[in-house]
């Protein structure tokens, strides 16, 4: 027997088996096996099997895309076509654009408002809602806020202020690190990268998780249709 | 005047609804394997366009209590699946044929008449 036919054939059930994947896991497995056996039935019953045998034996069974098209229905199973991309209403740009900068429109009520939007939404689930709120809470305001602040703290280049720990028998504060993205005289230390890493962070989550959200609403993950 | 995609989706449609029928027909008298059933379908010419949409059908059968399955061995390969007819099946068959019969006669009637 030379292996072309069986290659064909091979590659016909994992083609059926790809389109049934919707179909229910049982239900795809006795279609799948039920077809191989038909396969097995009619190729057992040439004499000298051709590639056109097995060929015509395949196109009698059908497009493997009709034949799932048909379980489908058969099963009652919702057509992939079903998964159409969510539109976005008014209510979820809105909700973006405030949580993004909401805050600095309308100090703090801005994003407030875009964390009521977000959830009144049934664009997104549960899990990104509570993404959109932790991450960052304010938007760009609390960022805006806390650049400012850092700023105001510090003579030279911007700092998110200053880390000390209490002396505890002392109660005084002890070793003092200023957190500063200025590059000072005596070179970068370690809590200057984390200050410049926490200044980045701090304005780019919430561009990134308004982005995320953007994202999510053209994607929508199945739990949160229906 | 209906579409002519229209009119092949509404012949794929009578086909499919009455495909059971004739699946449960062909279990009255004996228990058949899914190869088997697909051939005698295949004997009559426009009943069955694509062969391997008898596997959901069947396999819907079996779900509904309409037919029942059984391996057996085989002495030309492996074990083969047969389909033997149940009650329930034999009801819904006796169903469909009360309905069937004056139907047709009804469709033919009108169908018909210009060819004589």
């Amino acid at each position: 027997m030379s292996t072309t036919p069986d290659k064909l054939v091979e590659r016909y059930l994992k083609h059926l088996e790809v389109e049934l994947d919707d179909v229910p896991r049982d239900r795809r497995r006795e279609i799948v096996d039920e077809i191989a056996g038909h396969i097995a039935e009619a190729r057992a019953g040439l004499e000298h099997e051709s590639e056109a045998d097995v060929r015509n034996i395949l196109e009698g069974l059908g497009d493997p895309a009709d034949i799932a098209e048909d379980a489908r229905e058969r099963f009652d199973v919702q057509p992939p076509a079903q998964a159409q991309p969510f539109k976005p209403g008014w209510m979820e740009i809105a909700a973006l654009v405030l949580l993004l900068i909401g805050g600095i429109v309308i100090p703090f009520f801005g994003w407030v408002i875009g964390v009521v939007l977000l959830w009144a939404s049934n664009a997104w689930n549960v899990r990104d809602k509570i993404i959109g709120t932790v991450l960052v809470p304010g938007g760009l305001a609390l960022s805006a806020f806390l650049l400012f602040y850092a700023a105001a703290r510090s003579g030279e280049g911007t700092s998110l202020g200053t880390l000390c720990e209490a002396d505890p028998a002392t109660g005084q504060q002890i070793n003092c690190h200023r957190l500063s993205t200025g590059v000072s005289s005596a070179g970068v230390d370690f809590t200057q990268v984390l200050g410049t890493l926490l200044l980045i962070g701090i304005v780019v989550v919430p561009i990134v998780t308004t982005a995320y959200l953007g994202y999510r609403l053209r994607h929508r993950p199945p739990a949160a249709m229906a | 005047m209906v579409a002519a995609g229209k009119q092949d989706a509404l012949l794929a449609q009578m086909r499919k609804g009455t495909l059971q029928y004739c699946v449960l027909a062909l279990l009255v008298n004996e228990e058949r394997y899914g190869f088997d059933l697909v051939r005698a379908l295949a004997e009559m010419d426009g009943m069955v366009t694509s062969e391997g949409t008898i596997y959901p059908l069947l396999s819907r059968l079996r779900r509904d209590g309409l037919v029942e399955t059984t391996w057996r061995e085989s002495s030309s390969g492996p074990p083969r699946r047969y389909y033997r007819l149940t009650k329930t099946g034999r009801t819904a068959l006796d169903a469909f044929r009360s309905e069937w019969g004056p139907f047709r006669d009804a469709v033919d009637h009108f169908v018909e008449r210009e060819a004589g």
